[in-house]
């Protein structure tokens, strides 16, 4: 392979990417191959299938691939009058890659009707529940490519709630677990429709890729098989094949900077040996998630934009969504060694949608897993009304670990104005940057969706014949990995901070592209969303850049 | 002569033992074993955190990663010893307490943040990569049916076979 082409900072690249993620690396692939000249500003580093292993104490507790509290903390609280405190509450993959690399590879379009529940459900007081301003169809095939792009394992037409689509998955799905044969029981049993799990994960080799071995370290981990379809095995080797991207490892951006006429013309950044580097690029497309790209207009004010950049109504941050669901557990009497091969087989879409009868707004897609490593599993894994530690609690686990089997109900979460991303003003992080403050509480009805989603998972384990169950508390989530809505897409610049095409109302050359864009986040698993918005905004951005646009 | 007094000086400390620990004394490493033990014991023929080698786990992190930790095990450590002298007066350490005994003790201090850090570093010590001196000879994966393989085959589980 030729050794990747390296550009100059003096020199101004068509496009600076600021983040390698499920995005940015979507987006740096579709605009190097369509010609234009992209540098990719990582902060994490390139590991490569030989880099990752089966340690969970390094990954699960040391930080390993994740934003690292100690280096870069975040304070939080959960309403605007509350002094925030030093407490992890966000957390992304930090590498070439990014979530794509470490997540459980759950690939689930939205559904046609995500895009406008606010006209099939009404406004929710205390809310902004909001349609999008794109429908599913203007989506669909761009779902497509990135399924086939990426090599999504899946089976089309067996999930009753899916929107049409133009072509089927690209592989089959992957084989059945136990858990999965328990779920098609509990399914048949109480009339719903379990169907196996679309995933970004290899069922069979692909475009010169290797098949999964099922060694069972997806969630949170990378792969050693190449087989998880993160943009850096799928995208990033073309990327780079093609001559006109440049990956830049170890690049913590500062800030993006303004030219007199207002419009991005550059981005100040700290390499590995913290130097200050200054990229010069015709236009910037943020990748970083629904955190650090609020964060980073936020950080970029400047006399141009004194409130920070594309921030001219005051939204950048505003309407964050959280990662929320709840995990039922279930003891079977058999063993089903959940813990090997892919985490989830079976899903049911069944409770997806909202429904006014239920008096909140929520919906929930169910999945069947027992995703706790050994480690996780003994500390967190136990009920809380059980011994913790000593002779018991030591039988239960292990008795228990290989017949354990949960469902968790992925879901919904409204977006509410005062739940943000800002600067804190006191606490800095490792760079000196102002660390991000969280302030995120649970809309009432995203609680009572909570515990209405645990009683149909408590049916759905009761059905499948588990001989012990109990659920998670309900409460406001504290901590997520899903960043979403921080930017959101809208036609109206008085409500949203980026249009259709994800780009910024205010700033003309400036690109926002990520969970941040999102208006709603569907019941959870947003990267297929993410990744085909993204598809659609590099095309949009070619095509731009082409028309002299970003000039 | 001066050269042959320090070579016997050198040869006489490399006949010393190598100190065992990093981050506690010979006493303060029992005691911590008898703790983690009575959080992860040995019981039913199934080994516990002794066997497992959870003090050589928790030794290593306080020595490495985990160093800014060693605080919160002097001091908690030594409200564990005040604890034990108020509840057994005539006892001499934690590691010579009946098994009973050290369950009460425990018992009184579950609360704390030592103890908390203390189950969190056995378990972690019990269920690690077996390279961080814990999980000797994988006794902890064996004890919860967890084997580490790259690949795994098909069946799982029961329940694939198992007819409708």
């Amino acid at each position: 392979m030729k050794p990747m082409r390296r550009y100059s900072t003096r020199e101004a690249v068509d496009f600076a990417v600021i983040g390698a993620g499920a995005a940015g690396g979507v987006v740096a692939s579709e605009l190097a191959k369509a010609g234009f000249s992209t540098v990719v500003l990582e902060q994490g580093p390139w590991l490569q299938q030989k880099d990752f292993a089966h340690d969970e104490l390094a990954v699960m507790q040391r930080s390993l691939y994740i934003n690292d509290h100690r280096k870069q903390p975040n304070t939080f609280r959960r309403r605007p009058e509350e002094q925030a405190k030093v407490q992890p509450a966000i957390e992304y993959a930090r590498m070439v890659g990014g979530g794509s690399v470490h997540f459980t590879a759950n690939y689930w379009r939205f559904h046609p009707n995500d895009f406008r529940e606010r006209s099939l459900f009404g406004g929710v007081p205390g809310a902004d529940l909001r349609d999008w301003p794109i429908p599913y169809d203007e989506l669909e095939p761009y779902y497509t490519r990135a399924e086939w792009e990426l090599g999504i394992a899946g089976q089309a037409g067996a999930n009753p709630f899916d929107g049409p689509r133009s072509k089927p998955y690209p592989l089959p799905p992957l084989p059945v677990k136990s858990s999965g044969v328990l779920l098609d029981r509990a399914a048949k049993k109480l009339g719903l429709h379990s169907y196996p799990a679309p995933m970004a994960i290899l069922s069979q080799p692909y475009r010169g890729r290797a098949a999964c071995s099922e060694c069972g370290y997806c969630e949170a981990f990378g792969c050693e098989m190449g087989a998880k379809s993160s943009t850096l095995a799928a995208l990033i080797p073309g990327a780079v094949a093609t001559g006109n991207c440049e990956i830049r490892p170890h690049s913590y951006v500062q800030r993006i900077e303004t030219g007199a006429d207002g419009r991005v013309n550059g981005v100040l950044y700290c390499d590995a040996r913290r130097r200050t580097l200054r990229q010069r690029a015709k236009a910037v497309v943020v990748c970083a998630n629904g955190a650090e790209t609020p964060r980073l207009l936020l950080l970029s004010a400047s006399k141009q934009h004194p409130q920070g950049l594309a921030n001219g109504n005051g939204l950048v941050g505003k309407y964050l969504m959280f990662d929320t669901g709840i995990f039922v557990h279930g003891v079977f009497a058999k063993p089903l060694n959940e813990y090997k091969g892919a985490v989830v087989s079976r899903v049911i879409q069944d409770y997806y949608a909202a429904d006014p009868k239920r008096g909140f707004y929520g919906g929930a897609g169910l999945d069947a897993r027992y995703d706790l490593y050994p480690m996780t599993f003994a500390l967190d894994g136990m009920p809380k009304d059980e011994p913790q530690w000593g002779a018991e609690w030591k039988k239960n686990i292990g008795y228990r670990y290989t017949r354990m089997m949960g469902i968790l109900a992925h879901l919904s979460c409204l977006a509410v104005e005062r739940n943000s991303i800002s600067l804190d003003p006191e606490v800095k992080d490792a760079w000196g940057l102002p660390a991000i403050r969280v302030t995120f509480e649970n809309h009432a009805d995203d609680l009572k969706n909570m515990q209405w989603a645990a009683d149909r998972s408590k049916e759905v384990l009761d059905a499948a014949g588990a001989e012990k169950i109990w659920q998670d508390k309900v409460a406001s989530m504290t901590y997520s990995l899903h960043l979403m809505g921080t930017c959101r897409m809208g036609d109206d610049p008085r409500h949203s901070v980026v249009n259709r095409w994800h780009r910024s109302h205010d700033v003309k050359n400036l690109f926002l592209v990520d969970g941040s864009s999102l208006v709603t986040c569907g019941r959870q698993q947003p990267t297929a969303t993410i990744q085909a918005l993204a598809f659609r905004a590099a095309e949009h951005m070619a095509k731009a850049a082409r028309n002299g646009e970003l000039a | 002569m001066a050269a042959a007094t320090c070579w016997q000086q050198v040869w006489a400390a490399a006949q010393q033992p190598p100190p065992r620990f990093r981050s506690f004394t010979e006493p303060e490493a029992a005691e911590i074993a008898a703790l983690a033990e009575t959080i992860l014991p040995e019981d039913d023929g199934t080994p516990g955190a002794k066997t497992a080698g959870v003090i050589r786990f928790i030794d290593a992190a306080l020595a490495g990663h985990d160093e800014h930790k060693r605080p919160l095990y002097r001091t908690g450590l030594q409200q564990v010893q005040q604890q034990r002298r108020a509840l057994f007066p005539d006892s001499s350490s934690i590691a010579a307490l009946l098994t009973d005994q050290r369950i009460a003790l425990l018992r009184a201090v579950e609360d704390t943040p030592f103890f908390s850090q203390l189950r969190r570093h056995t378990v972690m010590g019990f269920f690690c990569h077996p390279k961080y001196g814990g999980n000797r000879d994988q006794v902890g994966w064996k004890h919860i049916g967890f084997e580490p393989k790259m690949h795994h085959h098909h069946p799982f589980g029961a329940y694939e076979q198992e007819p409708e």
